[in-house]
């Protein structure tokens, strides 16, 4: 009896590991030879349609599955995509596009400059729910139709045939080249893509990829599998066969995926997995084009008063507050983002100006006597909202910390849900506001633009004439050279005069990659990587 | 006994529509909006919450809601405008009831055989190494079990695989992580009353008529002992039916409690309040089952129900 029970027991345990093993073993190459990845990704949300409502499952996709008509490779050379050649007038405004001749759908039918301008008219309707429409608005006549005042017939876009594409925009327009990477540049096939709720988009019949991946199966919530698209026009300098997509909501889950073996590639995570996978292969840190810093209020007193917010910026000691945040934030001085490419001259945008300013307590504390309030004393109790992140919270605590020692100046923390914090900050319900920015394209314009007088994404009430008129000539300077000097003569004047936000620091991104898989790319403009021509052993 | 369940169910639908009504203005509070990620223009943000109806008076939004949830329509989600919120429903929740119920059941068997096994076992070792394991599995939360789980038997021993719910073998870690406060609560209670009802004289009548052990046991005893563990089981399946999002969060597990947290989270407040209501009625539905299978159970109940 008892030794019956003990081998059923067993018997048990055998079938569930053997199950187990079945479950998770997960090899790169398959039985027929097939190369396949396994890339674990942040969970899903929004659409895998370039003119709704997307987020990061879409950035996923598309860097694999969608051509877009050009873009830059990392030494800021044009790469032609979708497009073989452009044309530009005299003064930026109009730009000529010729479409590949032998680019195709995953379907077979043929890339049309009407998939692109399918996009773009589907972008303008804002039950699109598009967040990216905003960038269309350089086109003529683009952000009146999103505000339904003209009719969509005045949109500045032409095809005059089926392989060309010209955009006649409003307003000259330097770095337009740099905008088509965003969605509502992206073609989606004119055929099938006709609105954003009829489910065309995850469907892999109506889904056609008009890049070196198409989409083979979506399971929401769970996964979706991309297989190489046999109609590619350079496909045969694609290698894997098969890339699957996991979604994961934990970043704890995604590294024990990944030490499992169950993903080949998990990305972003916590910098804990940093020391933990130090000098192994598998750690590949790569870097973020992106700024977290600090918005004041300028309509709350004392923020009006630039010596109070040079005194903040210059009592700030980055590089103990990044000791302390983590292995994966670096100090930085500047608004544009720290690791972001000049295109002209192959440096960092923010070296080959001077630092906007130097640290400097002694400094800080004269400042802030000069402003009314020696030692701190008088100055009134501001808050200080940020969102609940742990990175966050941790740099809350060391300002305040640190804010206290060098000024004698108490702030208060308060931590906010994301989505609450987003709103205090739009609805400029603040006194300091943590700010995060991701470079929408590789151009400095993404960031400075922001603090324009007019700019919707100006929380801080900031009502500069110079400033603007700075900015608004970088649009248009057709020499690099002056356009360069124009920028960075922006970022002083923000950053290193008028200290209107607190640069805090860049960070980098923690990915743990299987070191067989080769080939895999960093995507200029915003870091990501690339799957596109990787390759396996 | 019909007129009690018409009744209840009666209540039931009160509960949901407070349950609704409370929901759907509670959400309107929460700071934000559904198509704010943080790097959205907002004059763009404006525009869509137009398009979606989202600027009309409260009062008009709430009385459509309301008149399309009495025809049985959730609305459609704002992060997935081609996905009904029934069709999410309708995928999320076969999962976490899967899985709640595999855990439900290992549960109910282990947590009972371990409560007889306390009640009559005659070594006093057993006795008390069921009570203290019982008090401390108690006491470990399900979220530290499952990372412990995950970390031991996953990333160390590779016997389970750690993310999905793809293969039999997946559902185990969670399945433990799950079952294990619930059946550390109905071992003791087993335990505990099926020991008072052993001491008790309708079995020593039994005893002295000459049945057998487990005889007595198993018609007798265990089944007035069953009733307060079927008043806990009640709540705990419909706590296991709608799903732990921590469990579900790191195992990865595509189920109605991640769903009902990212919903949140995105301020889709179409999914949010057609989730909510959702778990109201599996909740309500549940307890009345209970209380049904209760009265089934009790004779001293089910004569009170039915009239005399």
């Amino acid at each position: 009896m008892k030794r019956r029970r003990l081998t059923a027991a067993l018997l048990a345990a055998v079938v569930l590991c053997a199950a187990a093993l079945s479950g998770c073993a997960k090899g790169e190459k398959s039985a027929g030879g097939e190369k396949e990845i396994t890339v674990a990704v942040n969970s899903e949300t929004g659409t895998l349609d370039p003119a709704g409502a997307i987020a990061l499952t879409y950035l996923s996709y598309s860097v694999t599955a969608l051509d877009e008509l050009l873009t830059y490779d990392e030494n800021g050379d044009i790469e032609y995509r979708a497009a073989e050649s452009y044309e530009v007038n005299e003064d930026s405004t109009v730009w000529t596009f010729h479409l590949r001749e032998d680019a195709l759908w995953s379907d077979g039918t043929p890339v049309t400059s009407e998939d692109f301008l399918n996009t773009i008219r589907r972008a303008l309707d804002p039950a699109s729910g598009s967040g990216y429409a905003v960038y269309l608005f350089p086109i003529e006549n683009a952000e009146e139709i999103y505000n339904q005042e003209v009719s969509m017939d005045t949109l500045g876009v032409d095809t005059p045939d089926d392989h060309t594409l010209v955009f006649r925009l409003e307003a000259p327009c330097v770095y337009f080249l740099d905008l088509l990477r965003l969605p509502v540049y992206t073609p989606s096939c004119a055929k099938y893509a006709d609105s954003v709720d009829s489910g065309w988009d995850k469907d892999p019949a109506t889904s056609l990829a008009n890049g070196p991946f198409m989409l083979a199966e979506y399971v929401p919530d769970q996964y979706f599998v991309l297989e190489k698209n046999e109609s590619y026009w350079n496909k045969d300098a694609v290698r894997l066969d098969r890339i699957t997509y996991r979604f994961f909501d934990d970043t704890q889950a995604m590294a024990a995926a990944y030490e499992t073996g169950e993903v080949d590639v998990a990305v972003s995570l916590p910098s804990a997995v940093m020391d933990l996978y130090e000098g192994r292969d598998d750690l590949l840190v790569t870097d973020q084009i992106a700024t977290r810093y600090i918005y004041f209020n300028l309509n709350v007193e004392p923020f009006d008063d630039v010596r109070v917010r040079e005194a903040f910026n210059l009592a700030i000691d980055r590089e103990e507050l990044c000791r302390i945040v983590g292995a994966d934030t670096e100090p930085t001085y500047n608004l544009v983002a720290k690791y972001m490419i000049d295109k002209n001259t192959g440096m960092r945008f923010v070296d080959e100006a001077e630092q906007p300013f130097e640290e400097n307590v002694e400094r800080a504390r004269e400042l802030l006597a000069e402003a009314g309030y020696p030692d701190g004393q008088g100055f009134p109790e501001l808050t200080y909202n940020y969102p609940t992140l742990e990175m966050d919270s941790d740099t809350a605590q060391v300002i305040k910390e640190q804010l206290k020692e060098n000024l004698n100046i108490d702030i208060e923390l308060k931590a906010q849900e994301l989505q609450a914090n987003y709103s205090s900050r739009y609805a400029g319900d603040f006194d300091l506001c943590r700010m995060n920015w991701t470079a929408d394209f590789a151009d400095p314009y993404t960031y400075l633009s922001m603090l324009l007088s007019n700019s919707t994404y100006n929380c801080s009430g900031i009502q500069d004439e110079e400033y603007d008129a700075i900015v608004e000539a970088s649009g248009s300077e057709q020499d690099p050279a002056v356009r360069s000097e124009l920028l960075h003569q922006a970022e002083q004047r923000a950053v290193g005069e008028q200290f209107y936000i607190i640069p805090l620091y860049a960070m980098k991104s923690i990915n743990l990659v299987n070191p067989e898989i080769t080939g895999l790319k960093q995507i200029p403009a915003s870091g990501a990587l690339e799957y596109r021509y990787a390759d396996i052993g | 006994m019909i007129a009690y369940t018409l009744k209840r169910l009666a209540t039931g639908i009160v509960s949901l529509f407070v349950l609704a009504t409370v929901t759907f203005f509670l959400v309107r509070l929460i700071p934000g909006s559904p198509f704010q990620n943080g790097g959205v223009s907002t004059q763009v943000v404006e525009a869509v919450e137009e398009e979606y109806g989202l600027k009309e008076p409260l009062l008009d939004q709430y009385l459509t809601y309301m008149g399309n949830l009495v025809q049985g329509d959730l609305g459609v989600s704002y992060q997935e405008p081609d996905t009904t919120v029934a069709e999410i429903i309708g995928r999320t929740w076969p999962v976490t009831a899967s899985l709640g119920l595999v855990a439900l059941l290992a549960s109910v068997f282990l947590g009972t055989g371990l409560g007889i096994l306390k009640a009559v076992s005659k070594k006093k070792a057993v006795r008390e190494g069921i009570a203290a394991g019982g008090m401390l599995l108690a006491g470990i939360p399900n979220f530290a079990a499952a990372i412990l789980l995950l970390l031991v038997f996953s990333v160390k021993l590779r016997w389970f695989p750690s993310a999905g719910l793809l293969t039999p073998a997946h559902y185990v870690l969670p399945m433990i992580s799950l079952m294990i406060y619930p059946m550390a609560v109905i071992s003791r209670l087993t335990g505990n009353t099926l020991a008072s009802e052993m001491g008790k004289q309708y079995v020593l009548f039994a005893r002295a008529k000459g049945l057998g052990k487990g005889r007595i046991l198993f018609t007798h005893a265990l089944k007035n002992a069953w009733i307060p563990v079927l008043n806990y089981v009640g709540p705990v399946s419909a706590f296991l039916l709608t799903g732990s999002f921590v469990v579900e969060s790191i195992f990865t597990i595509p189920g109605l409690g991640r769903e009902f947290v990212s919903s949140i989270t995105n301020r889709d407040y179409t999914l949010i309040l057609g989730l909510t209501v959702f778990m109201g009625t599996v909740v309500i539905l549940v307890n009345l089952v209970t209380d049904l299978v209760c009265t089934w159970m009790d004779p001293r109940m089910r004569r009170a129900y039915s009239g005399k």
